[in-house]
């Protein structure tokens, strides 16, 4: 650049700013309050996003899931409460709950005291309305549970009766999953579908304090049942800048709390300030490698036991993904949040399958795949073995997985072709089974029927050139049907442990599929402010458990 | 006469079949909206497993219909006439009037100021340097200009971010405004003023070098022509022959040009909207695509594509007017 417009570009940069500051003072920055209220409660925490898109509109309805905004689940709430990492029910509307002799009823006993903001008493006929409201509005039922429902009773205000059509265990998590809303607001709604729901009459702990498209502020709600749990006064959510800008945010400590991927955290946040900014990237569903098991060699299960063997597992999750996750268990289990569903003899490192390339070479050599003399693994026909590989394009940590996994299979003497069409060909390509090795994820919810259901079951899948539902592997066994079965009707937890142990051993001896590693729940945590965040030690919740994660959080310095 | 009818009937025939195509292309790619939206809420906390049930209710909220292309086809013309464009997907259920409606303001205030201030500084520093050709001032505007056109747009734009937002602390590092309610009061507008320096300033460091070089490399061209050679024969100023002769032929292309800016200033925000975060239409057309969302990818598309052909249209009509030759040559 020439001095002078160098010199040009410099003045009119100076120019604009001194008009600007001249203007409004100081402009930019993070003005973060701190302290604590008169009460002692945290003033005021900062999060990342709101959803809602680039430029959020006003929506508090909580059944509209592609644009709601995160204060829906401040504001409305369920029966129960899951912890998404254990699985496990929390009380929460409901204080108890219970089934009958043959698992088709379920009834919960309300919490006495819960009010909506208008100060009405919140009790099982609005939890009966909501569920009808789910059943009259199909598009709002996003979990499908009136898939397993046959009808919700009030008998008095205190208890709430749910009958399904079947044994309703395996529907249990959709049920919890239910936000409740206010009867006597909503029957007056023209169209729950299109309705923004404004200005929110809700009942839970925080309510709206202001909105604009840039930052939503929430605040403490008095009436909150669970009131004297909550000891934060406001949380703002930020509207999400670009990615670079976001990691300089998240670095420079504007965040309380954030779910964003960073690479190199540890340089970028942690060392920052080592006491107080801290992560934890909880297991989520397992991503895995699905083969077309209509096609030879891959219906073959020795052949896929033995490329089991053959996955460098740790290589992928150091080299593929900043070392953030955890290689994944072939039980398709989240391990450890789930560890007490691993039936016996598959505990601790059981159910890992650990690298070996020369057991894997072995075990292919024994089925009958030799190498030809340059050591090329040959198939069952004498062809040189080679693969197309289909990893969507633009997912980066997914493409330098499958690069890992393509060194392995070279060192079997398999050649991987790899390819990189857009996520939408991947997918449909993946539904219709019109490929020879691609990554899947399926499984690891806190719903263990559709865990195995929806990957596993013959009625989820279809001949390759037809979509299948969820079954795109295209598993057919009547084993696994038969176990499927068995966890749909399941009565209570036990039958269901003896289900998923099962299916478990069915994943580990025939390896449907082979799960790589788990996608991560990306969560940064300051505790400058608040203490209490889940974390690997105390896993009571995962960070999207925003309930669970709000009536833990303790002003710092406080609990000693 | 001829002329201009041939450009109106021109302008309709390729209205037709950009907003043919622009229906036909997003429903030809794979990939489905409801599986989209679902993509991306799952975005943050990683991939999540896609429940079909899940699915089901999204297409239904959404009103995604099963009907045949035809018949699709046949609603989209018929809903153009009438001037509605649906609910959007990505804001459901406002509509996608409700949601153009509020970024547009951002992008015209923004990108319509600074291309206009592109356009006339580029314009005069151009004219400049073709003036005073061969000399220093050429040689430093020209180097400098193709200097500066190498560097990658983001990259100054970054480079401004990390100084001026992060280290100065002088200017917010994105956004349109803070936390303050949009609205016309003064706090608002100061609000306003100071997200939209940082993105400004970028455009204008990058947005005149097009027209500088433009400008320099025809005028110096039109200089060189007969009728200049003639008017340097009649002894004219050489100020004068530089300003009627070689500007005056030199800043055609340049109208059309500048025209054309103007009507697809819509489309051509992406980038800079995706670095500073800021609120307009750019973004907007960004997250349509990677939601699916056909309707608000219609109506952005529609508004660019009108855009820029009738500015087409309008640079025609006035290049016919202001050069008769044009008009000669077309009809002869």
């Amino acid at each position: 650049m020439s001095r002078n417009s160098r010199r040009r570009a410099a003045g009119a940069v100076a120019l604009a700013a001194a008009t600007a500051i001249a203007l409004a003072g100081c402009g930019g920055g993070a003005d973060r309050g701190g302290g604590l209220t008169e009460e002692g409660f945290i003033q005021k925490l900062e999060y990342g996003g709101f959803g809602g898109g680039d430029n959020p509109q006003v929506n508090y309805n909580p059944f509209l899931v592609p644009t709601r905004l995160a204060a829906w689940e401040y504001l409305y709430e369920p029966l129960m409460e899951t912890n998404d990492y254990t699985c496990e029910a929390t009380p929460w509307l409901a204080t108890d709950f219970s089934w009958n002799e043959d698992g088709t009823q379920l009834t919960y006993e309300m919490r006495e005291g819960p009010t909506w903001t208008d100060g009405e008493a919140l009790d099982g006929e609005d939890v009966k309305f909501t569920f009808e409201l789910l059943r009259d509005n199909e598009a709002l039922d996003v979990d499908g549970v009136w898939r397993y429902l046959d009808s919700v009773e009030a008998p008095d205000p205190g208890t709430v009766v749910f009958t399904f059509t079947g044994p309703g265990a395996s529907a249990f998590t959709l049920v919890n999953n239910v936000r409740i809303v206010p009867e006597h607001i909503w029957k007056d709604v023209e169209d729950p579908v299109t309705f923004t729901n404004e200005e929110p009459v809700s009942s839970g702990p925080m309510t709206v304090k202001s909105f604009t498209p840039q930052a939503l502020v929430i605040e403490r709600n008095p009436d909150f049942w669970g009131a004297e749990d909550v000891k934060v006064q406001e949380i703002q959510f930020n509207k999400s800048d670009a990615g670079q800008v976001e990691q300089l945010k998240l670095s420079r400590g504007d965040y309380d709390a954030n779910a964003m991927f960073v690479p190199n955290i540890e340089e970028v946040y942690v060392d920052k300030d080592p006491e107080n900014n801290h992560y934890w990237f909880a297991s989520g569903s397992p991503i895995s490698l699905f083969m077309n098991l209509e096609q030879a060699p891959f219906d073959d299960v020795a052949f896929r036991k033995a490329i089991a063997l053959g996955i460098d597992r740790e290589r992928i999750v150091e080299e593929a993904q900043y070392g953030y996750v955890e290689p994944a268990s072939q039980t398709g289990l989240v391990l450890p949040g789930m560890e007490e569903w691993l039936p016996e003899g598959l505990e601790g490192d059981a159910s890992y399958i650990a690298y070996d390339a020369d057991a894997a070479a072995e075990a292919l050599d024994a089925a009958g795949y030799g190498t030809d003399g340059s050591g090329k693994r040959l198939d069952k026909t004498g062809q040189p073995m080679e693969f197309s590989f289909k990893v969507p394009g633009g997912y980066n940590d997914w493409i330098q997985a499958a690069q890992v996994m393509q060194d392995d299979f070279e060192a079997l003497g398999i050649t991987i072709d790899l390819q990189t069409p857009t996520p939408e060909t991947v997918e449909s390509d993946r539904s219709l089974g019109e490929y020879e090795m691609t990554f899947g994820v399926r499984g690891g919810t806190c719903n263990m029927f559709r865990n195995f259901q929806e990957p596993l079951a013959s009625d989820q899948t279809a001949p390759t050139g037809e979509k299948a539902a969820t079954n795109e592997i295209r598993w057919r066994d009547d084993r696994t049907d038969q176990l499927v079965e068995e966890l749909r009707v399941a009565v209570g937890e036990e039958d269901q442990r003896a289900a998923v142990g099962e299916l478990s051993q069915i994943m580990m001896d025939e390896v449907p599929y082979v799960p790589i590693w788990y996608g991560a729940n990306w969560f940064q945590y300051s505790t400058k402010q608040a203490t209490g965040w889940p974390n690997e030690d105390d896993p009571y919740a995962k960070y999207a458990d925003s309930l669970l994660v709000l009536t833990h959080l303790q002003p710092t310095g406080s609990e000693g | 006469m001829a002329y201009f009818l041939r450009k109106l009937a021109f302008f309709v025939l390729t209205l037709w079949a950009a907003v043919t195509l622009n229906f036909l292309i997003p429903r030809l790619q794979p990939g489905d909206p409801a599986e989209a939206i679902l993509r991306r809420l799952g975005g943050d906390q990683g991939p999540s497993t896609v429940d079909p049930a899940q699915l089901e209710a999204i297409r239904t909220m959404l009103g995604i219909s099963g009907e045949n292309i035809v018949v699709q086809y046949g609603q989209y013309i018929a809903s153009i006439f009438r001037g509605e464009f649906g609910v959007s997907y990505t804001y459901f259920p406002y509509s996608v009037t409700d949601v153009i409606g509020d970024a547009m303001l951002w992008t015209l205030v923004l990108v319509g100021v600074t291309t206009i201030f592109s356009f006339i500084v580029g314009t005069l520093l151009g004219t400049w340097a073709a003036y005073r050709r061969g000399t220093r001032v050429d040689g430093v505007l020209t180097l400098g200009s193709t200097f500066l056109g190498t560097l990658p747009y983001f990259w100054i734009a970054l480079l401004l971010i990390y100084v001026f937002a992060f280290q100065l602390q002088w200017f917010p590092e994105g956004g349109g405004y803070s936390s303050t309610v949009p609205g016309l009061g003064g706090e608002f507008l100061v609000d306003a003023f100071q997200h939209a320096v940082l993105p400004a300033v970028s455009l204008l460091i990058t947005g005149p070098i097009g027209w500088i070089l433009a400008m320099r490399n025809n005028m110096v061209q039109s200089l060189g022509e007969d009728f200049s050679r003639l008017a340097v024969a009649r002894g004219l100023s050489e100020r004068r022959i530089a300003i009627s002769y070689g500007a005056r032929i030199a800043i055609l292309p340049s109208v059309t040009g500048f025209a054309l800016a103007l009507g697809g200033l819509f489309g051509g925000t992406v980038l800079v909207e995706q670095v500073f975060n800021y609120p307009g239409l750019g973004r907007l057309l960004v997250e349509a695509v990677g939601n699916r969302d056909y309707p608000l990818l219609q109506a952005l598309f529609l508004m660019t594509t009108t855009g820029i052909l009738l500015a087409n249209l309008l640079a025609d009509v006035a290049y016919g007017i202001l050069d008769p030759r044009v008009r000669r040559e077309v009809s002869a």
